[in-house]
């Protein structure tokens, strides 16, 4: 039975699978209805709902787990058991019976597709009658089950046949094909001869399909090179209509010029020739349109003015080639005027606007004046001048000799400068702090002023007579106080130009002296200015800028003048003016050789300590610092910066100024006037860096302590202080009688008289009082200082006490009065101020921290799930395969064991099965033996034997 | 007990279990000075150091340490109920659902705009996070239920973001990912986990429901301060706009207010009078 079931051909199930199209719903309803009754309950669960997200398709979710456990056993029951079974056998059963595959279907159905099946054949049977069978139709014939035995091994020689019915369709659109197209290759004909002769193969009809097509396009290609042919054709004969100029007279010049681009593109070489010509013609048109505007523009180019280039910046070192030149320049006109001083023609050289005006002058004159050079009012300043000079030489010499017979006559002088320093001191009073390097710029500013504006200031001053009296004007004037004509002439000469006329004329080109003798001697008997001018003179012949080697003719110098100006103090009269004069140059100097400058003011510092030292071990010498030292300390002071924490000339210069206060014996008023002015300069060096300097603090609480009455100072020989021993000294600044007006002190002044060791003036009670005015300005100074400290009121307290026991002493003056009570009540205020901030001591705290914060980590914008958000995109890529992979093979490990249980248990069940059949065989082979031993036993064995059966 | 004096030399070793610690450590008040003196001679200097700053501390009589922190401190709870955290897909995006954001999309499925309120629920945590109870650490754990029943677990730890558009992807992600670890770190300070909160809840706890609609008003300085001090608090809040909080394992509702109130509000109501009944300044 099973043969003949094979003997179904393949196609038919085919044929059914399309039948069963035509009502698949139907069909499948009913199946599915019939399904649905024996569906195992447990199918019909739902495993897992997923997490409903709004917006989302619920896909995925219909599936049930136990359906699909279930479903997995029956697929593997079609397929494995199937294998498993056909795996002992050596052949197979193949069913292809109609609807035989499809298992859908009810035997019933299966009969209905099978009878209409044979309806349809014999339909087609009818149309082609006399054709020669099919194999097909002669299997129908025998349908419905019946079988023609040879055809099985027959069936795999047809192999078309399976493919008949999807090819019929195909075959009816060749068909349908028009027959216009041209043929080439037996192929071809053999294609369109194919249908009627015979079946084709699936391969044979794509053959044919792409032949078609090919064939197409080579058409298409055909007609499309012919069009493009015709219209070159067409593009070839127009342009040649329109060389030919037949059109011309047509068509305007200006449209043939488009219709020339349009050919354009077609004309070959030949053509472009008279294109040119053409093309020409519309260039200069064009040109003559944009000719105006250009040439206009050309032209007013050409009209403009040149810009003219301007002199660059000239570097420094330009310019101080440039003012050596100028000074050797006039120094060899100097030179000139010195040998033929009476040529008319250089006269006033030196002062070229003068000059200007005068040849001017002479010119105009002689215009007038019949070739008559010399005038006689030039002769006569000419003269005049000659005169002047010698003069002037003479009083300067006069001069020089009455100050070094006696300091008596230059006591005017001194005066002066007192008043300068009293009208200083009193701005520094109506100042807050006293500003000594303030003063000393101040003095110079002034200086230079009166430099510049000498005229004006000179008048100014005389017309003030007495206040304003400047120190250089006061030195001119000390000049000629031998001769009023003196004077005038010397007055005049200075308004007659702007550089004053110098008695002994200074060379322009000064070579830097070498050592302090050369210097002396270049600079003796010159006033102040000419000395400047000097130093000027050779800073700018000798400059560093200009040659290499002049670094070290100024090293040179700077150390003359740097000695120089220590051995000015020394002498008598102290030429203040000129000290301060020679500041601005050394200041200068010393910014151009730094670190020269660093190691002379080193070397000077070793060298005052040392002999300080020296000074100190013998008791009888006075050890207070010389005029000279105060003098470079205030220099260094002003030279180098003071704010630094450390710096190499300033460190030791401020220790060795602690040193002198705190180390020196105060013995007499001189000593507390130094000790003052040391104090003021410490307050000046420490005003920038707020350094604490407890010796001058000391020092000034000493001279209060001095000034206290005997009875109510405390005692102090045991005292210690900032673990310092405070001096006890004697009721220096007690002032014993009332003091009518409070001066105050000119430190230069006081210096020339401190040379004469003990001055009546310093014991009495004016000095002490103008002392005391010193020093509390001083305290005043650092009270602001070291307003911020946090020891201020251990500081100050004691000399706030000390200030207000001052207070109520008889005969204090009332405005030191006054001005004591103002410090004590400052310091009070300040004190209590720190009061206020300190906190009582507290018990340490532990801080208390917040618990520790963590940035979580998220993507910033719509994370998707499931993305990998790994930077690096290959590792993600890579990461996305492994998963992958790890996902196939679980899900192919799980198959396997799947099948591995499903065939155990296929197995088993066979095992079973066949253990129950040998049982069953086992029982009835026992079960005959039984009986068989029954009868035997009983006897029937033989006997009874046919009515057994 | 109390101790009111640090106790002096090093630190026990771990490696002693914490079972030994109870009955060792009143044996250690006793004969520490002599051990730690050994181990500070083998130490060396800077131990020798130490020990000495901690004697000059004792030889002064009137100064007395700070007691030290005791480890058991009770602390804080805060559960948010009904938060309208909801992801849905909104075009191509999943998004957090938001009432002026999406307005028309919850319309298209049938839902109320004004349900959708995520920014109730950013400030409450916000300003539970923010309060002084969780900066001195005594914030044990904070809770948030979704409308949706997802149940969540914020760190105190964690620093959540301050601006809205931020906190809606931190949620966005937990809510698709299940949980949020710090940056550099493994460690969650978000994650999703399992209901019923009450799971999580300590035993000795009291549980504190707020409601406007609670016929309870009280002050709750005083309500807090009357609860004892041996039982955790754990504060139930809804950060929903509309509605009631109904769990059964509130103890007591009550209303901090006669006007209804904001959430946050509420809580930072909450936390300052835990904080003054703590002292937590």
């Amino acid at each position: 039975m099973g043969k003949s079931a094979l003997s179904k051909p393949k196609k038919n199930a085919t044929k059914t699978k399309k039948k069963s199209k035509i009502g698949p719903n139907k069909v499948e309803m009913k199946h599915k209805s019939a399904n649905e009754a024996k569906q195992n309950p447990f199918e019909s669960m739902w495993s897992r709902r997923k997490f409903d997200i709004l917006g989302n398709k619920r896909k995925g979710e219909e599936r049930r787990i136990p359906q699909a456990r279930s479903q997995a056993i029956r697929k593997r029951k079609k397929t494995l058991q199937k294998e498993y079974e056909q795996s002992t056998k050596s052949s197979m059963f193949l069913d292809k019976r109609i609807g035989e595959q499809n298992e859908d279907l009810e035997e019933f159905e299966k009969s209905i597709l099978r009878s209409q099946r044979e309806r349809q054949l014999k339909f087609k049977k009818k149309k082609n009658k006399f054709n020669l069978s099919d194999g097909e139709d002669d299997e129908f014939e025998f349908g419905g089950g019946l079988s023609s035995p040879g055809r099985d091994d027959f069936e795999d020689d047809f192999p078309f046949d399976e493919d008949e019915d999807g090819i019929a369709a195909e075959r009816g659109v060749t068909s349908s094909h028009p027959n216009t197209h041209e043929r080439e290759g037996a192929l071809a004909s053999d294609l369109l001869d194919g249908p009627d002769n015979k079946p084709k193969s699936k391969k044979e009809a794509m053959a044919e399909l792409i032949l078609k097509s090919k064939f197409f396009k080579a058409q298409h290609a055909k007609e499309k090179e012919e069009n493009q042919q015709l219209v070159d054709q067409l593009d070839k004969d127009f342009t040649s209509l329109v060389q030919s100029k037949a059109m011309f007279p047509l068509t305007q010049p200006n449209k043939m010029n488009a219709l020339k681009a349009l050919t354009n593109t077609n004309i070959s070489i030949d053509t472009i020739k008279k294109d040119d010509v053409s093309v020409d013609q519309t260039k200069s048109a064009s040109h003559q349109e944009n000719h105006d505007s250009y040439d206009m523009l050309v032209s007013e180019m050409a009209l403009d003015i040149r810009a003219k280039p301007s002199d660059r910046t000239k570097t420094p070192e330009e310019i101080a080639q440039e003012e050596k030149e100028r000074l050797e320049q006039l120094e060899e006109e100097r030179q000139k005027r010195m040998v033929a001083d009476d040529d008319g023609s250089d006269e006033d050289t030196d002062d070229p606007k003068d000059d200007n005006l005068s040849t001017k002058h002479s010119r105009s004159i002689s215009g007038d004046d019949l070739g008559d050079s010399f005038t006689v009012d030039e002769e006569k300043r000419n003269k005049l001048r000659w005169i002047d000079l010698m003069l002037q030489k003479k009083s300067e010499e006069s001069v020089g000799e009455d100050s070094s017979a006696s300091d008596d006559s230059d006591g005017t002088d001194d005066d002066d400068v007192e008043e300068e320093g009293s009208e200083e001191e009193e701005a520094d009073d109506s100042d807050d702090i006293s500003d000594e390097a303030q003063c000393l710029k101040d003095w110079e500013q002034s200086d230079d002023d009166k430099f510049n504006a000498e005229s004006d200031d000179e008048e100014e001053q005389d017309g003030d007579g007495n206040a304003k009296l400047d120190v250089t004007k006061d030195h001119k004037q000390g000049l000629p106080t031998k001769g009023g004509q003196l004077e005038f002439l010397a007055k005049k000469a200075k308004t007659g130009g702007c550089r004053p006329q110098k008695p002994d004329e200074l060379p322009y080109t000064i070579e830097a002296p070498k050592s302090v003798e050369e210097f002396t001697s270049l600079v003796e008997n010159r006033s102040n200015d000419q000395i400047i001018e000097a130093i000027r003179r050779i800073l700018t012949f000798n400059a560093i800028n200009v040659a290499a080697e002049n670094r070290k003719k100024i090293h040179v110098f700077y150390g003359v003048l740097l000695q120089y100006f220590a051995i000015l103090p020394n002498k008598k009269p102290l030429n203040f003016e000129l000290l301060n004069m020679l500041v601005k140059p050394l200041i200068e100097m010393s910014s151009q050789v730094h670190y020269f400058a660093a190691i002379c003011a080193r070397q000077w510092l070793l060298q005052i300590r040392t002999q300080f030292c020296g000074d100190l071990k013998d008791a009888g010498k006075r050890c207070w610092p010389s005029l000279k030292t105060l003098f470079l300390l205030r220099l260094w002071s002003m030279i180098f910066p003071c704010s630094d924490f450390r710096h190499v000339v300033m460190t030791p210069a401020i220790l060795l100024m602690c040193e002198y206060l705190m180390r020196c014996p105060i013995k007499s008023g001189r000593d507390v006037a130094i000790g003052s002015f040391l104090c003021s300069l410490v307050l000046s060096v420490s005003k920038q860096s707020l350094k604490f300097s407890p010796e001058a603090i000391v020092f000034l609480r000493t001279m209060l302590t001095a000034a206290l009455n005997e009875k109510n100072r405390p005692s102090l020989d045991s005292q210690l202080l900032h673990l310092m021993e405070i001096k006890s000294v004697g009721p220096l600044l007690h002032i014993q009688s009332s003091v009518e007006e409070i001066n105050s002190l000119d430190f230069c002044s006081l210096m020339d008289m401190l040379e004469s060791e003990d001055s009546p003036y310093f014991s009495s009670d004016s000095f002490r009082a103008s002392v005391l005015t010193a020093n509390i300005e001083t305290l005043n100074g650092f009270i602001t200082i070291y307003d911020q400290m946090n020891s201020f009121p251990e500081i100050f307290s004691p000399i706030s006490n000390l200030l207000h026991k001052l207070v109520d002493q008889k005969y204090m003056p009332d405005a030191l009065k006054d001005r004591m009570g103002e410090v004590a009540r400052l310091i009070d205020t300040k004190i209590e101020e720190h009061h206020k901030l300190r906190l009582p001591l507290q018990m340490r705290k532990k801080k208390i921290l917040p618990i520790k914060l963590y940035e979580p980590k998220f993507v910033e914008e719509g994370y998707v799930k499931g993305r990998d958000y790994d930077p690096d995109r290959e590792r993600a890529e890579q990461k996305k395969l492994k998963k992958l992979l790890k996902q196939e093979a679980k899900g192919a490990r799980r198959e396997l064991r799947k099948d591995n249980h499903f065939l155990f248990q296929v197995k088993q069940n066979q095992k079973d099965l066949e253990n129950e059949e040998r049982v069953e065989k086992y029982g009835k082979a026992r079960a005959f033996l039984q009986e068989q031993e029954h009868a035997f036993k009983s006897g029937q064995l033989g006997k009874n034997r046919k009515r057994r059966r | 007990m109390v101790r009111y004096h640090k106790m002096k030399g090093l630190k026990r070793k771990k490696t002693e279990g914490k079972y030994e610690r109870d009955e060792a450590e009143q044996i250690v008040e006793e004969d520490a000075p002599e051990s730690t003196e050994d181990e500070v001679k083998a130490e060396g200097m800077s131990g020798t150091v130490e020990e000495r700053g901690d004697a000059g501390l004792d030889e002064f009589p009137g100064i007395p340490l700070p007691p030290s922190d005791g480890s058991k401190k009770r602390g804080v709870i805060f559960i948010l109920e009904n938060a309208s955290l909801e992801v849905a897909k909104v075009g191509k995006n999943y998004e957090l659902l938001n009432s002026d954001k999406h307005a028309h999309f919850l319309q298209r499925h049938n839902r109320n705009p004004a349900d959708y309120r995520p920014d109730i629920a950013h400030q409450a945590i916000l300003m539970i996070l923010d309060s002084r109870i969780n900066k001195s650490g005594r914030l044990k754990a904070l809770y948030v239920r979704t409308q949706k029943d997802v149940l969540f677990e914020i760190s105190p730890h964690v620093r959540i973001p301050r601006t809205y558009v931020r906190f809606a992807g931190v949620i966005l992600q937990l809510l698709q990912k299940l949980s949020i670890t710090a940056v550099g770190k493994r460690d969650k300070l978000l994650k999703t986990i399992k209901n019923p909160v009450t799971q999580y809840l300590p035993i000795d706890s009291r549980k504190i429901g707020f409601s406007h609609s609670s016929n309870k008003v009280v002050n709750i300085q005083k309500y807090v301060n009357a609860v004892s001090d041996e039982l955790d608090l754990v504060f139930v809040v809804g950060a929903m706009a509309h509605g009631k909080i109904e769990n059964d394992y509130v103890e007591d509702y009550i209303s901090v207010s006669n006007y209804p109130l904001s959430a946050a509000y509420c809580i930072s109501m909450i936390t300052n009078a835990v904080e003054q009944k703590w002292n937590i300044l």
